[in-house]
């Protein structure tokens, strides 16, 4: 990597040749503003706000894509730039919408960051246009505002390049641009696998999460009702970026208090379900294993990834374990186990998780997430007219925080307390599910013992961890030589499925999380493009791991009367009633999952 | 058989018409001389001089007198029936002639006849180039000194040894037949009347960079020049000028057709590039350039038509035969597309450095109406006006630049005073709008700006604050647009702002326009004297704001007139005034 | 078609231009077909045929002088070669008759001669 001499604003600097001026600024201290930039995608350098003077050029260039050369002298702030880059602000805000005051990233847009800091006080162009463009909703997960949108293209960048999924691109021409799906058929007729990646990189709000909140606050106002919580195991180690604390802040028992402030009669942790999801898959895993089953075995915990297998690799569906989410395992537990311990009316509990993810709003509506209905049918004497999903709300953690904003908690201030039992009771196994390799990670420490008889001594499979791609690793079990690949964000995903595809695939098992670096990552979670916080977010995971007492699913005391008392064994009869599911190739209608 | 010939043809428009009379007398002294058997004397439609009196052409010597004078018709009569040689004080001497070297085959040859192309000399560039050697090749094109004619006027010799400098497995020459101008066909003519020469051009440039496959993009709008290409394209494999090893070398070259699909943003190259790998025609952010990094990643050398046009003759003639035509920097000839209010519209293939004037006056003969020029414009959407008192002006890459407008591909549209210095750029501005492409918000958002001011201005509803608006939202465009769309479509207003910035202060303040071209600023009233009192505009008035009857005359209630100029339509004593 | 090599296009080159002594060629690009060429060029060729003259009437490109569509240029031995303008049926009737076959110029239809 050679460096070279260029000079930036009258000083020298010793720069990497391989950089582009904007990282070199960068490095140095200088953050030139952009809107359609993103790190590590390629730029269309559409919104022409981070140029910069180069002497010698004609033009003013786009420091975004332009790559530094030997004795460059470049000037970031000088009066041309100034005035095209202000210019330019103001004809987008031309066009786009003034309601801030109610607009759902008013705290968050950064659009309205730019123009705050340029110091943009006056929209000097009016709005031309008189073209009121339909907002999308016909996806329970995401809706998208086309009037808010200012056509960057991150969206449609992390789509296609991040998620090789392609379910949104630019249409039309000139003023008439737009990004839309097909045809306008909407993002619940495409094959928008509901990954939320879009949300997290649009930087206005022209792509937002559809709000559950209110149904939430209806639920827990309403006196007959018993409004119960899990949460999910990334929303505690980024919650708290949403009060002002550090990424990586670990707020678990803050937040416990907070959403019982908030009006949940039991918080519970999804950690107790994943727990349960490593006993299951991992009895699976060996199943397939010894009995020579269909091999690799793909992890089912990511609905984005489960819609995405659906439409792309509908033929390896075989592969994937039939366990659901810890989410939906959850929900059907709650209503059938625990509504029986306790003796609770299952109509009355409503479930409301609190994930990290858009698609698990997709997820909770899938038609068949309705075992705890088809549970107590003949016992209750339901109709289908009186069905209930097993989840009824998902909120993502920006839903849940504002849920705790709107009580008035001061959350920073909370002492912390503990989650409720039985199902709140988790192991370290279960926090890691939050990072990529975490689930392989968990299922592996279950596994070993199960199979070898032995126990585990060293806890840390270090080369799952990581926020690379693409993670493979070969771990021995005593002698059995397991092949394992772990894949975050869907284009990596699709590599491996490509070889699994083709009879190819050299693994015996592999996890594939939607979103890149996995959960922690996910669609739901606070905005923040900061590679750190990932980094940060991860660290905390792996922290909260250590400082559990328990560290294997197995040991979960919860989860073993869960059995003792009622599943009776891991892939036993009601197991598979309740904690299992199914795939079908899919048509391009709303979740509908006609057999294949 | 008649020996000789007179043509016979009074240009002066200002007067009543001498063309047959002097045929007559012409021909009466050619029978006292007795010579009206052997010499044929003949009237003709055009003479190729325009406001030079009554011209006599005398073929076969091509003898041109010019300024005729009643008197002089007796000398010249007696001067060809007596081969008493030249009438020396009234032969006409052409200043500048139109050179036709790119168009040299346009109306001579047969454009689906590939021997006609060999039998004028074709495909001797290519042998010329084979023998030459890639890198001799490269030098001649250098000392040349052609630059692109698709309007960047870049010069040809570096894209092509960019290009060949890259080492790479595969390289692509594209022919740039997007041309999208309106009113700008130069293009289209040359591919309509001579396909080799450019055919021929594409070979010698894909033998020079080191191109293997090549591609003609041409618009889907041209469906005859699409149509002769193909006949090109076939008869060339046919006589094994295209596939392996042409003419005996060890060169091969592989030609395909895209078609455009009504983007004008495709002629630039980034989006040409785009739209040949089946991607949105977007520009996109350059470096890397095309020349080391286009179709699909790889060197790319994109030629506009008329520049690969000018490559066989280049090789054949030697570069510094080109370099001795034109100017010290814009070589060589260009061809204009001439229209508007001019009475001989057409192409016209000039050698670089003449002036505006001695094309629209000399060559196409003034305007049509006989009412002075206005201004002309120049480059289509991307350039701007020259008013009349700056035709003087060479015509070359700089010069033009200087004056705010620029060569563009060529299009050149002459306007009188009936033409509106506001609602020229506004049409300009509009097709760019239309045709933006979207990608990038200063050309997207303000274009579309800029088009809401000027409409407003044109509308009487403008504002003094609007020009410094529109002068802003330019700055912003020039400097910040991703491609060249963008960068140049602010150059129309712009270039009116600055020789005719009156004509917009009296739009704003008041509000009025003085080409009578914007509807909504247009007075409609009738004149008296004129008025036969038939009471057909009272009629056909759609909103009845014409007031009167037989006896006292009409004439217009202003409050109530539309404008629509249904009044001055359908008076046939143009009794409506219109200003 | 025979495939060319450098020799044969030599060989081709050195020929003279074996030109048919009598032709007439129509304007055929897009300009000339819009003011109505193609009728033009195929009444022409009708007449050639039908008169059993010694012509041999072809398409050719644009010659520039757009205005004048169609164009039409005439070669005939004995006479200068011309080129009409705003030809018409009527026109190309008279090119026949007194141009072709009468060895006259036709009066006021020429747009150009040719140097």
């Amino acid at each position: 990597m050679e460096k070279i001499n260029i000079k930036i604003n009258g000083r020298e600097y010793k720069v990497s040749s391989e950089l582009t001026i904007l990282e070199a600024c960068q490095e140095i201290g200088i953050d030139i503003p952009t809107l359609c930039y993103l790190k590590d995608l390629k730029s269309e350098a559409a919104c022409s706000i981070c140029l910069v003077e180069v002497k010698g050029a004609k033009a003013l260039m786009r420091s975004c894509v332009t790559p530094v050369n030997k004795g460059m002298e470049v000037y970031t702030n000088t009066e041309r730039v100034r005035i095209a880059r202000r210019v330019n602000l103001e004809l987008l805000l031309a066009g786009h919408p003034k309601d801030c005051l109610v607009c759902d990233r008013s705290d968050t847009c950064e659009l309205r960051k730019i123009s705050f800091d340029l110091g943009i006080r006056e929209a000097r162009f009016p709005k031309v246009s008189k073209v009121e463009l339909p907002l999308d909703t016909t996806s329970v997960s995401i809706v998208r505002d086309p009037n808010k949108c200012i056509l960057c293209g991150r969206c449609v960048s992390v789509c296609s390049s991040v998620q090789s999924v392609k379910a949104i691109d630019f249409t039309g021409r000139g003023k008439n641009s737009k990004i839309t799906t097909f045809f306008d058929e909407g993002l619940s007729n495409s094959v928008c696998v509901n990954c939320g990646q879009c949300v997290m990189v649009c930087p206005t709000g022209a792509i937002t999460e559809q709000n559950e909140t209110e149904g939430v606050w209806k639920a827990l106002s309403c006196p007959d009702k018993f409004v119960i919580t899990e949460v999910a195991p990334a929303v505690r180690a980024a919650i708290g970026e949403e009060f002002g604390l550090t990424a990586g802040t670990l707020v678990t028992s803050k937040l416990v208090e907070a959403l019982r402030k908030v009006g949940f009669a039991k918080v519970f942790d999804t950690q107790f379900s994943a727990d349960l999801t490593i006993m299951e898959e991992g009895y699976e895993l060996i199943s397939r294993i010894k009995n020579k089953g269909v091999l690799p075995m793909i992890t089912s915990c990511s609905p984005g990834w489960i819609k995405f297998a659906e439409h792309f690799f509908p033929g390896i569906l075989a592969h994937i374990s039939t366990c659901k989410s810890p989410q939906q395992m959850f929900g059907a537990v709650a209503k059938t186990y625990y509504a029986k311990k306790y003796n609770i009316d299952p109509r009355k509990i409503v479930v409301v998780s609190i994930m990290p993810c858009t698609a698990k709003k997709f997820e909770a509506k899938r038609p068949e997430m309705k075992s705890a209905f088809n549970y107590w049918k003949n016992e209750l004497k339901l109709e289908n007219k009186d069905e209930f999903p097993d989840v009824d709300y998902v909120l993502t953690t920006r839903e849940a925080a504002r849920m705790i904003r709107e009580a008035g908690i001061n959350f920073a201030s909370l002492k912390g307390e503990d989650f409720d039992e039985p199902l709140g009771i988790s192991t370290g196994a279960a926090v890691i599910f939050g990072a990529t390799g975490g689930v392989m990670e968990a299922a592996l420490r279950t596994a070993y013992e199960v199979l070898t008889g032995k126990e585990l001594e060293k806890l840390d499979f270090v080369s799952l961890r990581g926020l690379q791609g693409i993670k493979t690793a070969e771990i021995d079990i005593e002698g059995l030589k397991l092949k394992v690949a772990i894949a975050s964000s869907l284009s990596n995903a699709r590599k491996l499925l490509e070889e699994v595809e083709s009879c190819k695939s050299p693994y015996a098992f592999i996890e594939i999380m939607t979103c890149p670096g996995g959960c922690l990552g996910g669609g739901g979670q606070p905005f923040s493009l900061n590679e750190e916080t990932k980094q940060k977010r991860m660290e905390a995971i792996y922290q909260e791991d250590k400082n559990k007492a328990l560290r294997k699913s197995h040991q979960n005391p919860a989860v073993k009367a869960l059995y003792k008392d009622f599943l009776k064994e891991p892939l036993g009869e009601k197991s598979h009633y309740l904690l299992h599911t199914h795939y079908a190739k899919r048509k391009e209608t709303p979740y509908g999952t006609e057999k294949a | 058989m008649y020996e000789k010939t007179i043509l016979i043809k009074d240009t002066d428009t200002k007067r009543e018409d001498l063309t047959r009379q002097a045929y007559t007398q012409i021909l009466d002294f050619l029978r006292h001389n007795d010579q009206h058997s052997r010499i044929q004397v003949v009237r003709v439609a055009d003479i190729g001089l325009y406001d030079k009196g009554l011209v006599i052409k005398i073929l076969p010597e091509q003898i041109t007198y010019a300024n005729v004078k009643e008197d002089d018709l007796k000398r010249i009569a007696d001067a060809i029936s007596f081969n008493k040689g030249r009438v020396e004080d009234l032969v006409y001497k052409p200043k500048s002639k139109q050179e036709r070297l790119v168009l040299k085959n346009c109306g001579r040859i047969d454009p689906e006849s590939i021997d006609d192309y060999i039998a004028c000399g074709g495909y001797l560039g290519l042998k010329q180039a084979i023998e030459l050697k890639e890198d001799k090749v490269i030098e001649e094109i250098k000392t040349s000194g052609i630059r692109g004619r698709g309007g960047a006027g870049y010069p040809t010799w570096m894209k092509w040894n960019f290009a060949r400098e890259v080492a790479s497995d595969q390289k692509f020459v594209i022919c740039n037949a997007d041309e999208g101008d309106p009113g700008a066909y130069m293009d289209r003519s040359i591919l309509e009347g001579d396909p080799h020469a450019v055919l021929e051009g594409l070979i010698i440039a894909a033998f020079a960079v080191g191109a293997s496959k090549g591609y003609f993009y041409v618009r889907a709008e041209y469906p005859l020049a699409v149509e002769r290409i193909n006949k090109a394209i076939k008869q060339a494999y046919d006589c094994g000028l295209l596939g392996q090893n042409i003419l005996g070398s060890s060169f091969g070259l592989d030609l395909e057709i895209r078609l455009g699909a009504g983007a004008f943003v495709c002629g630039e190259e980034t989006a040409l590039i785009s739209s040949i790998e089946g991607k949105r025609g977007t520009p996109h952010p350059r470096p890397p350039y095309p020349s080391v990094k286009g179709l699909w990643g790889k060197p790319t050398v994109i030629n506009n038509v008329e520049t690969l046009a000018n490559i066989p003759q280049i090789l054949l003639k030697g570069g510094a035969w080109f370099a001795k035509i034109g100017t010290a920097t814009s070589k060589g000839t260009k061809v204009f597309a001439v229209t508007g209010k001019v009475k001989n519209s057409g192409l016209v293939e000039i050698a670089m450095g003449a002036t505006l004037r001695e094309i629209v006056m000399d060559i196409c003969g003034g305007t049509l109406t006989g009412k002075p020029i206005k201004a002309v414009q120049t480059g289509g959407p991307s350039g701007g006006v020259i008013p009349e008192h700056l035709l003087d002006t060479p015509v070359d890459y700089e010069n033009l630049q200087k004056l705010g407008s620029i060569m563009g591909s060529g299009g050149m549209i002459v306007m009188d005073d009936d033409d509106c210095m506001v609602d020229i750029p506004k049409f300009y501005l509009g097709f760019c709008v239309e045709e933006s492409c979207g990608k990038c918000s200063p050309c997207r958002i303000g274009g579309f700006q800029m088009l809401g001011y000027l409409k407003k201005i044109t509308e009487g509803a403008g504002n003094i604050n609007d020009i410094a608006q529109l002068k802003r939202i330019s700055y912003a465009m020039q400097k910040a647009s991703l491609c060249g769309l963008g960068q140049t479509a602010s150059n129309p207003v712009l270039s009116t702002l600055k020789y005719f910035e009156k004509e917009y202060i009296e739009h704003i303040e008041n509000k009025h326009c003085p080409a009578g071209k914007c509807s909504h600023l247009v007075t409609y009233s009738v004149i008296e004297e004129k008025c036969k009192r038939c009471g057909l505009c009272f009629t056909n008035c759609p909103v009845s704001a014409i007031t009167g009857d037989k006896e006292k005359g009409y004439s217009v209630i202003q409050e109530k007139c539309i404008k629509c100029g249904k009044c001055f339509e359908v008076c046939k004593f143009r009794a409506i005034n219109k200003k | 078609m025979v495939r060319l090599t450098p020799e044969s296009l030599d060989k081709i080159s050195k020929e003279p231009c074996d030109k048919p002594a009598n032709w007439i060629k129509v304007g055929m690009s897009s300009c000339g077909i819009a003011a109505g060429a193609d009728e033009v060029f195929n009444f022409l060729s009708e007449e050639v045929k039908k008169r059993n003259l010694n012509v041999e009437v072809k398409k050719c490109g644009c010659q520039g002088n757009c205005y004048a569509e169609p164009l039409v240029e005439v070669s005939i031995e004995g006479l200068p070669s011309v080129t009409y303008g705003r030809v018409n049926r009527d026109i190309a009737n008279k090119i026949i008759e007194k141009h072709v076959i009468g060895k006259m110029l036709v009066n006021d239809c020429i747009y150009n001669t040719v140097d």
